[in-house]
């Protein structure tokens, strides 16, 4: 294969196959360089890794590699050759005959069920330590280090795609004192995922209810709409989805929604939930599920929100939760929100 | 039994065809009013309310315990007959059960049409809550409406089972049916009716005073974040403007149906009689509604202090006092303070009328003002005064509970045949 000239495309260089393959040479690194690091055999590894190329080509068979290099192989890394699984020997996509599988030494069986072996072990020591490890997911805010710039507010919007009149985040601006001895203070507030969570105890469908990991769900699917829930809550921290939209403010404002709790609910329909339903802050379950921060942790341009496991106490949010400036909102309702705040 | 001797006669209704034709052209313009801002409500969801999420109980909340009250409040005059055996009432039981079910229907529509999803009015019958005081109204209510219905059969039947004997007709016909087979005029099946009757009064008195009512009070008086109505005394002001309603409406169809269906003489006797107890409960529920206002204000609780301040001088004071105060209490109390105006049944009508709008107030000053003042301060303060179509469609609704009061009223003998003179 080569290339002409004639069909380069802009911005793509022009350069020959060969003068590719000579690049990559010049990137590889020698096997003799690289096995003499290790503590194995080096005329071993250069033999084995010639004749799985020829594997690969085709010149010869995984049966005759095997059977070649089996005892050499045991001989070099002992315990460690056998208890490793083969990948040639698959329970179901074995890729040499099982003559030969079973002639050999390594016999500990497919990647799939030593797989399987470890999920299993590791599902039994979560399951040992349900309560006292699992994850609280749990917020403490830095009220030295909160700006009252309201990008929270803004990244919540943006992630969580919130209608008109719905607001996951707001920031509680408040003014005290009189000029010149003026201060203030913004406290912004998403749901405290309370542990004793009034609104959970009020819903007649239980369409509300606290999760494994400390947050406080909503069931769109569950939920009637009675608002009894936001009647309760102490926090203001539930609203209602009306049903407006952006669409005067933005071109295809619902096109895209927010696959809040780990569900894709697609387009934003009339008479589809959530509309009709009540709204409130996930700590973005879903970005949690993938690894993230909520919206509003990642983008607080003080570092005032910190996001992490409370029942962890080596964590930094435990720590901060446990230092003598922590406080929660409204301590005396008995809600213990697992929003805590740095005064 | 005075029917037995004379010529049978069966023709419950308005006795003036054209009052008839009035008072049903009036009721379709209500409902067509109300079938349309319906549509409106169905179509536009609930943009079409001055709901807010500062502000998410309005009119439709305040209308739903309204009527929860009134039938509370009338099933408990109709014990005073059935359970109590108070002579001279049993005149008024059937009508104040018939009404009690209608309220209750009434109530049902209005929290149907506030809830968000209308679709999923079901679901708290298949999923529950054991902590939700709201979870155990819905229930409540349905075993209620099911105590009503078989308290009125008990009341009624022996009276349907002689209409379907000797009239004739759709009423005959009808009440043939609503029979339910046991058509026996004897002795010995109105003494079983009166045994069933005061059972189910006795199931139904708990379960109206403690859950139906005083449960719909509770499902407020819970709510911690709203220190307005997180007090004991809430559950039992409820229940004691409740009756207060009741005695009202039942007083005033009392004479309404006497002089407008019957035509008869109203008995100033037992008229009087309803209207002092009416009086009483105006005092009582006047006293505990003082005490409540002065144990919050005496807390200085601010947001309790601040609540009532919105209740007493805010943007809706008017409602506090001209209608709670002054057509709720003080109207109908200087009516009631004179036995010859009493007996007087025009007065009566104006003086029962003049508390089932007042308490209307009640109700209203009960739902809104909590959720006038933020939970937390920096949280917008609220303001709400029900949408056009939140007025039309509570207009509608009550002219649906009117619409089925009227037709019962004209097929049913809802004045006992023997005038209840027994």
């Amino acid at each position: 294969m080569s290339s002409s000239n004639d069909d380069v495309q802009p911005g793509v260089p022009a350069v020959e196959t060969a003068a590719m393959d000579a690049m990559v040479e010049i990137e590889r690194a020698d096997p003799r360089e690289e096995l003499a690091k290790t503590d194995h055999d080096t005329e071993l590894g250069i033999a084995m890794a010639e004749d799985a190329k020829r594997v690969s080509r085709g010149d010869i068979s995984a049966e005759a590699y095997w059977e070649k290099y089996d005892a050499a192989a045991e001989r070099e890394f002992g315990d460690a050759y056998r208890e490793t699984p083969n990948p040639s020997i698959q329970s179901t996509d074995q890729t040499i005959d099982a003559g030969t599988a079973d002639s050999l030494s390594c016999t500990v069986g497919s990647i799939e069920s030593v797989a399987c072996e470890i999920d299993a072990a590791s599902a039994d020591e979560m399951d040992a330590a349900t309560d006292g490890n699992r994850t609280r997911w749990g917020m403490v805010i830095d009220l030295q280090k909160c700006v009252g710039c309201d990008s929270c507010t803004v990244a919540c919007k943006a992630e969580n795609r919130t209608p008109p009149g719905v607001s996951y985040n707001v920031v509680m601006e408040e003014e005290h004192g009189e000029f010149p001895n003026v201060t203030r203070t913004n406290v912004p507030r998403p749901c405290m995922q309370c542990e004793e969570p009034p609104c959970v105890q009020v819903c007649p469908v239980s369409a509300t209810y606290k999760m494994d990991n400390g947050v406080v769900n909503i069931d769109y699917d569950r939920c009637i709409g009675c608002r009894y829930c936001m009647i309760a809550c102490p926090y203001g921290a539930r609203y209602f989805d009306f049903g407006e939209n952006y669409d005067d403010e933005v071109e295809g404002a619902g096109e895209i929604t927010s696959p809040e709790y780990g569900v894709d609910r697609g387009k934003r329909q009339d008479g589809e939930s959530p509309i009709g339903n009540v709204r409130k802050c996930s700590f973005c379950t879903h970005r949690l599920e993938r690894g993230e921060e909520p919206a509003c942790v990642e983008t607080c341009v003080g570092d005032a929100r910190n996001m992490g496991d409370l029942n962890d106490p080596d964590s930094d949010v435990a720590e901060m939760a446990d230092s003598t400036r922590s406080f929660q909102l409204k301590e005396s309702e008995g809600t213990d929100p697992n929003v805590y705040y740095l005064k | 039994m005075a029917t037995d001797t004379t010529h049978f006669e069966f023709e419950p209704g308005f006795t003036d065809n054209r009052l008839r034709v009035v008072w049903y052209a009036a009721l379709a313009v209500l409902l067509l009013i109300g079938g349309a801002a319906m549509i409106l409500r169905i179509t536009e969801g609930m943009t079409s309310t001055n709901l807010t999420s500062t502000t998410p109980w309005g009119a439709w909340v305040a209308f739903y315990i309204y009527f929860v009250g009134l039938s509370a409040g009338a099933f408990l005059v109709s014990t005073l007959a059935n359970v109590f055996g108070v002579s001279g009432m049993h005149r008024v039981d059937r009508d104040a059960l018939f009404a009690a079910i209608i309220s209750m229907v009434v109530a049902l529509m209005f929290v149907w049409v506030d809830l968000g999803r209308m679709d999923r009015m079901y679901f708290p019958f298949i999923w529950r809550q054991l902590t939700s005081a709201l979870s155990w109204e819905v229930h409540a209510y349905v075993a209620y409406i099911a105590v009503l219905v078989t308290e009125l059969y008990f009341s009624m039947r022996i009276d349907l089972a002689r209409v379907a004997e000797r009239g004739s007709g759709l009423r005959a016909g009808l009440s043939g049916l609503l029979t339910l087979g046991r058509r026996s005029t004897s002795e010995a099946s109105r003494v079983t009716d009166r045994k069933w009757l005061t059972r189910a009064g006795i199931v139904g008195i708990p379960l109206a005073i403690f859950l139906v009512h005083g449960g719909t009070g509770i499902l407020f008086a819970v709510s911690k974040a709203r220190p307005y109505w997180n007090s004991g005394l809430f559950p039992v002001i409820f229940v004691v403007s409740a009756v207060l309603s009741g005695t009202a409406l039942v007083m005033m169809l009392y004479v309404l149906r006497t002089k407008l269906f019957d035509d008869e003489p109203v008995d100033r006797d037992l008229l009087n009689r309803l209207a002092v107890l009416l009086a009483a409960f105006i005092v009582v529920d006047a006293a505990l509604t003082g005490i409540e206002m002065l144990i919050a204000i005496a807390s200085l609780h601010p947001h309790e202090v601040e609540t009532w301040a919105v209740i007493l001088f805010g943007e809706m004071s008017w409602s506090f006092w001209w209608f709670m105060v002054g057509m709720g209490w003080l109207f109908p109390l200087v009516m009631l303070s004179k036995r010859e105006w009493r007996e007087t049944p025009w007065l009566m009508v104006l003086a029962g009328l003049s508390v089932v709008i007042g308490i209307i107030a009640v109700r209203f000053n009960i739902v809104v003002p909590a959720q006038i003042l933020p939970v937390m301060e920096g949280l917008p303060h609220g303001s709400y005064f029900p949408s056009l179509v939140e007025w039309a469609t509570s207009i509608g609704m009550i002219a649906v509970g009117l619409l089925l009061y009227t037709i019962g009223a004209e097929l049913l003998p809802l004045t006992p045949l023997d005038r209840g003179d027994h």
